[in-house]
């Protein structure tokens, strides 16, 4: 049959080649200007459009007219699609089809040679049409799934160039470059960049930042002393639509916020995982491409094994293809997109999932014809059929969107590929058979190109025939177990050949018995094949909707309460009232014993005895009594939550959020690592669980920027190997600070000549100063808008630091770790800084050898602003414990310990005004301890942020059991998938990783 | 070559800055009566109001003050401690304090040995009883530690050494107390430069557990001959788990990897086995009540395994093992093990907020450690007859915020507890003017 099909594919290649104009041709030209005719169908001139009974003609590649009638001219090939289907062809709106292979490169660290931008990274100058080459196995892969066009690019680098519009196999690559450039695509992946930066996320959007304002500081400079051509490609490309490759939802909205600074608005090649956060994805304002790229189950019948696999991943595999539905749910128009499947023959599949799970057909056909046209500007070409536009169309059996639709044919510019013969003979049906003089029932079924026979003789015998058809030859085998048929006594295999009469079918021919001898056969047909109409699946199945969506996507998320459902109603409060209960002020009262207190709109509202709710309030009373109330900790000094290591975009989904909540923290400042003396911005976040990224931020919060000093900026201890990156030694860091903000205030003076001068002669005298992120925060610091929190050991350097910035007139806001600051607190003291240590780390690399536990007691004795911070997701969850190593070591007071890690990092955040201590007026951030806060003993039962309950000891047991039955349900749904034959794979845990500061990535952060 | 002169340069400059360190103590000469205090005896049980009598290095009385009649003229030394707390010394258990002292010098780490199978690598003779690390232990009240190898299938075997002393001889309490095993792990991951990547079967397993079974086979038959035609230091090295006279330390945590250690040694049939880490050891404790295997439990302040696990997992394990019978005790390896020694009253601390008794949780790093060990016949607990090595702390030592060790002694040898940190912080007060 096989070969059949292929006969097929080469009869159709001298349809309408579509020839290079200008080429040699080998042999006599082949010109064909022929029209084809598609009549009697039910054409979709565009997703909204049907035509029932309709014609297509086409001539030359190119739609001549689509309507209910045409005119059919003489000389018009007819087609006849008489209960036929046809669609626009497909567009793949996201691929790489026929771009070169990316090879990664060996390499050194320098820039690409040529007049290009300095990061090898950032290739706007590449031109996919300049590259293209039909690849005929690839297209063929597509155009199966009903594809005949495709934006296609090099997937490779931040900036990664232009991207091009090809259809798949017009005959040449000239006739199939349809538009040379069609968009501008980037992501956060260098690539096969041989340098060294950009080592990290944060590092990629720094990049990209600076590239946008370098290209616009390139475009304004009318007298331009170097040429770039990187810069001028990047300009070029700006009227275009820009796609930018996301590979997680959160990711969408860190490309939306450098989009958003640099006045562009992106169109995301989504991740599968944007309805985990949906309404962050509308907000976005951008477009979509999605791909279907459904995660397959886990093998989880070892429980063992199963308690591998995450709770989110899990769900994820279950929620996945509501993805599309979602996005149409939300009005957010999208393209899909084959890429990113591991084998495409799941689109189909995959796509189908997704309408069952609530993706309208319509918004399907758009999303692959008219909203990826439009996106990539070719909506005058592709996308639908009407008179101009390219013959791209499939024939169908019917509704594409079906399961068992069969696309027969493919047309990519008039030219015609065959999958399936809508032709085929059809032999299936019921035969009355004679062999040799035994007569008996043959029934041939199966589909059109696989049938499949069976003979039965009498009531009793029921063979099982093997059936072939070539052309209009046909081929029977079967193994009687009919005493007539068997010959002799040896059984063996009894075979026929003959020929189908292709109007009758009436079969005749000759055949062979097992022993070799000779006999004839024919057959008559008696009645045609009807289908057997498989009975519709009746087990109604659950299918999650968006409702169901945790937030955060993990264990212990929580689906958004709905207000409009009465169940929830009992939960909601509008304020919390603790009764009885002693308070650890941090204020002038000291510590109060069997007070209330009432919080409500997110601020402590009053303090006092026998508080009761006010009237019409929903307050939620918790007993007090025996218990402990203190402020939220806080941590000056965290890396969860920053996947990206930068305040840019927060990880909402760390569930170290949620482990901190259960030991009493409430806010954090989010740093990177500590590889570089001038790091990057940090982000101060309250950890309301569940919310979105820029929900947690503090609003108003002022700006800290991250800096280094001592082995890890020295690279002191990443080996023999790395000791060519400046600086080395602490001296040479001295001197890079220096060199940095002495450019960084010629910097600002320059700027602000410019402005002044701008205003007073618009002459364009001169060309504007290239605007310098980095060299910009650094002027921030020196006009005290931004503030430095410094990673420091030892006391030479922190001298050292303090004296730069006091020669330059500005402050060190915060050194943190400061193991040594006990042996300089009274030079610390003097210049203002405050401290933010650990209690008792030391010995683990050479510039804490003489890290002493006494010295918070010192520091806080000296009266230099002292805090303890983590740098540890672990032991963050207990910088309570870490407090009373203040009283501990050194002997300081427990109310004045506490505020190591509430009231004292408050004041280095500058958050003390709102939080740190418990008083009216103040943020509602509280801790409610079953003991003593500062005893090993005492768990945190309650941690309210902003007067709403974000931890509570009860309600955590309840998701657990909660959880635990979630998971059994969906092991349980894995285990009948499994069952039920469909692929599974091997657990693969996710472990994540976690940060401290000696994770040090390379890259300087430019804000 | 002009590294090298740096580092050389640097430890000298260090070495001649430190002034003070506490200095070894003498043998107990003269008899010392501890009393009224409240005496945790470290085997679940307490004293309200206690005497306790050292004599000799021994602890040769342990009482109700209320029940014995005391003639104090009998003691050399009486000590009120009236109202302050008596502990058994703490045992920090498979740890590599004294092995390294500063971890990112390698010069300085002295802990894991080239080579895959390394039981004749012995810890002890490693130990640096001048560590500055040290004295910060003693202070909290850690005055025993096992000193134990990393790295390979089998590290080597370690010691349980007394945290004072002159040299490795003079500190050593029980020489080569067994051989450490690294269970090959059932799943492994990759590093790439994005930081480990996500767990997966390890394809090596199978191979590796051959390697296992063949050493352990080899051994075996080799032992079996007191005088083998050649000597092989590594299978001589095994004679003391296969007789029995050594434990066999299995380090493994996932619980796959715990169950298969067990099975193993169960069919080697090693007299004496261990499991090192144990972090899933709470979801096989039916197998490992059930084989006497008792379990050197992991850090209790960690991070839950997963994302899914119970926030508290890691400090509730403890009272998980407790409830099912099975003996454990706590210890620390991890990040920072050596200087976080100081922390080990605390790892129990926590657990006792975490459903155990503080006395079963201080049992966790006292008795339960010498009876894994096996020197619970001398030491461990307050018990007459056992040696006199115990601290007083002003208040509950399992507790940071009362946490003081005001006496301690190691086979009646009264510590100096003083560090170079007290050093450096008087020091400095005395600079500000602040005593």
């Amino acid at each position: 049959m096989r070969k059949y099909l292929i006969a097929c594919w080469l009869l159709s290649l001298p349809a309408i080649i579509p020839a290079q104009e200008g080429f040699p041709v080998n042999g006599a030209a082949d010109k064909n200007h022929n029209y084809h005719a598609f009549i009697n169908a039910r054409i979709y001139a565009d997703a909204e459009t049907v035509i029932e009974k309709g014609t297509l003609l086409v001539k030359d590649g190119r739609v001549v007219s689509v309507a209910a009638t045409v005119e059919i001219p003489k000389g018009s090939v007819i087609h006849d699609l008489n209960g036929k289907t046809v669609y626009p062809g497909l567009i793949d709106a996201y691929t790489s089809y026929g771009m070169p292979e990316v090879k990664r490169k060996q390499g050194q660290d320098d820039p690409q040679p040529g007049a290009y931008n300095w990061n090898q990274a950032v290739k706007p100058e590449t031109d996919a049409f300049r590259v293209f080459a039909a690849d005929e196995k690839a297209a063929e892969e597509l155009r199966k799934l009903g594809f005949g066009s495709a934006m296609t690019f090099v997937k490779d680098g931040i900036a990664r160039g232009s991207a091009t519009f090809v259809t798949l196999g017009a005959g040449n690559d000239q006739a199939d470059l349809v538009s040379e450039r069609v968009a501008a695509c980037y992501s956060f992946d260098k690539g096969t960049s041989t340098q060294g930066y950009p080592s990290s996320l944060m590092g990629s959007i720094a990049l990209l930042r600076q590239t946008y304002l370098d290209a616009d500081w390139y475009k304004n400079t009318t007298d331009k002393k170097e040429r770039n051509i990187s810069l001028d490609a990047m300009n070029q490309l700006r009227p275009l639509p820009q796609i930018f490759e996301t590979t997680n939802k959160l990711n969408v909205l860190r490309a939306d916020k450098v989009g958003d600074e640099a006045g562009i608005q992106y169109i995301f090649k989504g991740s599968g995982t944007e309805y985990q956060r949906i309404d962050e994805m509308r907000n976005t304002f951008g477009k979509f491409i999605l791909p279907l790229n459904f995660p397959m189950a886990f093998d989880v019948e070892d429980p063992f094994d199963a308690s591998l696999v995450s709770f989110s991943e899990m769900k994820h595999w279950e929620m996945a293809p509501l993805n599309p539905a979602a996005l149409e749910q939300k009005g957010i128009v999208f393209a899909i997109t084959s890429s990113d499947l591991k084998d495409k023959k799941e689109f189909w599949k995959n796509l189908r999932k997704a309408i069952q799970y609530g993706l309208s057909e319509k918004t399907a056909l758009k999303a692959l014809t008219t909203v990826p046209a439009e996106m990539l500007g070719v909506r005058d070409k592709v996308g639908a059929l009407r008179t101009g536009m390219l013959a791209n169309f499939i024939i169908t059996s019917g509704n594409l969107f079906a399961e068992k639709t069969v696309i027969y044919e493919n047309w990519v510019q008039g030219k015609q590929y065959v999958f399936s013969d809508m032709n085929a003979f059809d032999i299936r049906g019921t035969y009355d058979i004679k062999i040799g003089n035994i007569s008996a029932s043959l029934k041939i079924a199966g589909d059109v190109d696989r049938p499949k026979g069976n003979l039965m003789k009498g009531d009793s015998t029921k063979e099982s025939v093997s059936v072939s058809l070539i052309g209009h030859a046909i081929t029977m085998s079967f193994v009687p177990k009919n005493e007539d048929l068997t010959a002799g006594e040896s059984g063996g295999t009894l075979r026929m050949s003959g020929s189908v009469d292709a109007v009758t079918k009436r079969m005749l021919g000759r055949g062979q018995l097992s022993d070799g001898s000779w006999f004839d056969w024919s057959a008559t047909f008696k009645t045609g094949f009807t289908e057997e109409v498989s009975k519709p699946d009746t087990s109604k199945k659950e299918i999650p909707s968006l409702k169901d969506v945790p937030y955060p996507f993990s264990a212990y998320g929580k689906p958004k309460e709905d207000p409009t459902l009465i169940d929830q109603l009992k939960n909601r409060y509008d304020a919390v009232l603790i009764k009885d209960v002693t308070i650890w002020t941090n204020e002038a009262d000291g510590i109060l014993k069997e007070k209330d207190v009432y919080m409500t709109q997110g601020l402590i509202v009053r303090i006092d005895d026998n508080i009761t709710p006010t009237k019409g309030a929903f307050a939620k009373i918790i007993d007090g009594k025996g218990k402990h109330l203190t402020p939220g900790i806080i941590d000056e000094h965290s890396h969860i939550a920053a996947e990206v290591r930068i305040g840019d975009v927060i990880n909402s989904e760390d569930i170290n959020i949620y482990r901190q909540l259960a030991g009493g923290v409430t806010a954090c400042q989010v740093l990177h690592g500590s590889a570089n003396p001038i790091g990057g911005q940090s982000g101060i976040i309250k950890l309301r669980w569940g919310k979105s990224p820029e929900e947690m931020k503090i609003a108003g919060a002022d700006g800290f920027i991250k800096f280094a000093l001592g082995e890890n900026v020295k690279h002191s201890n990443h080996g023999d190997n790395n000791t060519t990156r400046f600086p080395q030694t602490r001296m040479g860091v001295e001197q890079f600070f220096y060199d940095n903000f002495i450019r960084a205030r010629e910097y600002d003076d320059l700027v602000k000549t410019w402005r002044m001068m701008n205003q007073k002669s618009k002459g364009g005298l001169a060309n504007p100063p290239r605007r310098d992120l980095e060299l910009e925060a650094l002027a921030e610091i020196l006009k005290s808008g931004r503030f430095i929190t410094c990673h420091s050991y030892v006391q030479s350097e922190i001298n050292m630091l303090m004296h730069v910035a006091d020669s330059m007139g500005f402050k060190i806001n915060t050194f943190t770790h400061i193991l040594e600051g006990y042996k300089l607190a009274d030079k610390m003291k003097a210049h203002g800084a405050n401290a933010s240590s650990f209690s008792d780390w030391w010995a683990y690399k050479m510039e804490v050898m003489e890290a002493i536990p006494y010295n918070g007691a010192i520091l806080h004795k000296m009266g230099v602003n002292t805090a303890y911070n983590s740098d540890d997701a672990e032991m963050a969850r207990r910088l309570n414990q870490e407090a009373a190593k203040a009283v501990k070591y050194g002997g300081v007071s427990e109310e004045e310990a506490l505020k190591f890690v509430t009231l004292n990092s408050a004041k280095m955040l500058h958050l003390d005004k709102k939080m740190g201590s418990i008083k009216v007026g103040k943020d509602a951030d509280v801790v409610l301890w079953s003991d003593n806060p500062l005893s090993i003993y005492a768990k945190a039962e309650k941690t309210i942020i902003d007067g709403l309950i974000y931890y509570d000891i009860d309600e955590d047991k309840a998701m657990r059991e909660q959880l635990q039955k979630e998971r059994a349900r969906l092991v349980q749904k894995m285990i009948t998938e499994k069952n039920g034959g469909a692929p599974v794979r091997k657990p693969q845990p996710k472990s994540p990783k976690l940060q401290h500061c000696d994770s040090s990535e390379d890259d300087y952060m430019e804000e | 070559m002009k590294k090298i002169n740096y580092t050389f340069l640097f430890l000298l400059a260090a070495s001649t800055a430190s002034a003070q360190r506490p200095v070894p103590a003498k043998p107990q000469s003269k008899s010392i009566l501890l009393m009224n205090g409240v005496a945790h005896i470290g085997n679940g049980t307490v004293i309200e109001n206690s005497v306790i009598g050292l004599k000799e290095g021994k602890i040769v009385l342990v009482a109700d003050a209320r029940t014995v009649r005391i003639q104090p003229t009998a003691w050399d030394t009486t000590i009120n401690i009236s109202g302050k707390h008596v502990y058994p010394g703490i045992i920090a258990s498979n740890t590599t304090l004294g092995l390294v002292e500063t971890e990112s010098v390698r010069a300085t780490r002295d802990f894991a040995e080239v080579g895959a199978f390394n039981p004749h690598i012995r810890s002890i003779i490693a130990y640096n009883t001048d560590s500055k690390v040290i004295p910060t232990a003693r202070m909290n009240g850690v005055l025993m530690a096992q000193v134990t190898p990393r790295g390979g299938r089998i590290c080597g075997s370690s010691s349980v050494m007394e945290l004072d002393g002159w040299n490795w001889e003079d500190a050593a309490h029980k020489t080569d107390d067994g051989i450490h095993l690294n269970w090959p792990a059932v799943i492994s991951r990759n590093f790439s430069d994005d930081g480990p990547g996500p767990f997966e079967k390890n394809k090596n397993y199978d191979s590796n557990l051959g390697e296992v079974e063949k050493f352990f086979t080899e051994a075996k038959a080799y032992c079996e001959n007191v005088r083998p035609d050649e000597k092989n230091l590594r299978f001589e090295a095994m004679r003391g788990v296969f007789a029995g006279t050594q434990t066999l330390f299995i380090h493994a945590d996932y619980v796959k990897e715990i169950s298969e250690a067990v099975i193993f040694s169960k069919r080697l049939n090693i007299k004496k086995m261990v499991i090192v880490g144990g972090r899933d050891s709470w979801q096989c404790t039916a197998l490992l009540k059930e084989n006497n295997i008792p379990v050197m439990l992991g850090r209790t302040h960690d991070l839950p395994a997963n994302a899914d696990a119970d926030v508290d997992q890691p400090f509730k394990t403890p009272y998980l093992l407790q409830k099912a019978g099975v003996l454990f005790c706590i210890q620390n390896e991890g990040d920072m093990e050596a200087p976080g020694t100081r922390n080990i009253p605390f790892l129990a601390g926590t657990t006792a907020a975490y459903g155990l008794t503080k006395e079963e949780a201080l049992a966790a790093i006292t008795g339960n450690v010498a009876r894994i060990l096996g020197i619970d016949d001398k030491t461990g607990t307050l018990q007459e007859g056992k040696d006199a090595t115990l601290f007083v702390s002003t208040g509950d030592a399992l507790d940071m915020r009362t946490n003081n060790v005001e006496w301690a002694f190691i086979r009646g040898k009264k510590l100096q507890l003083t560090s170079e940190q007290t050093e450096l912080y008087h020091m400095y007060m005395k600079k500000y003017g602040k005593e």
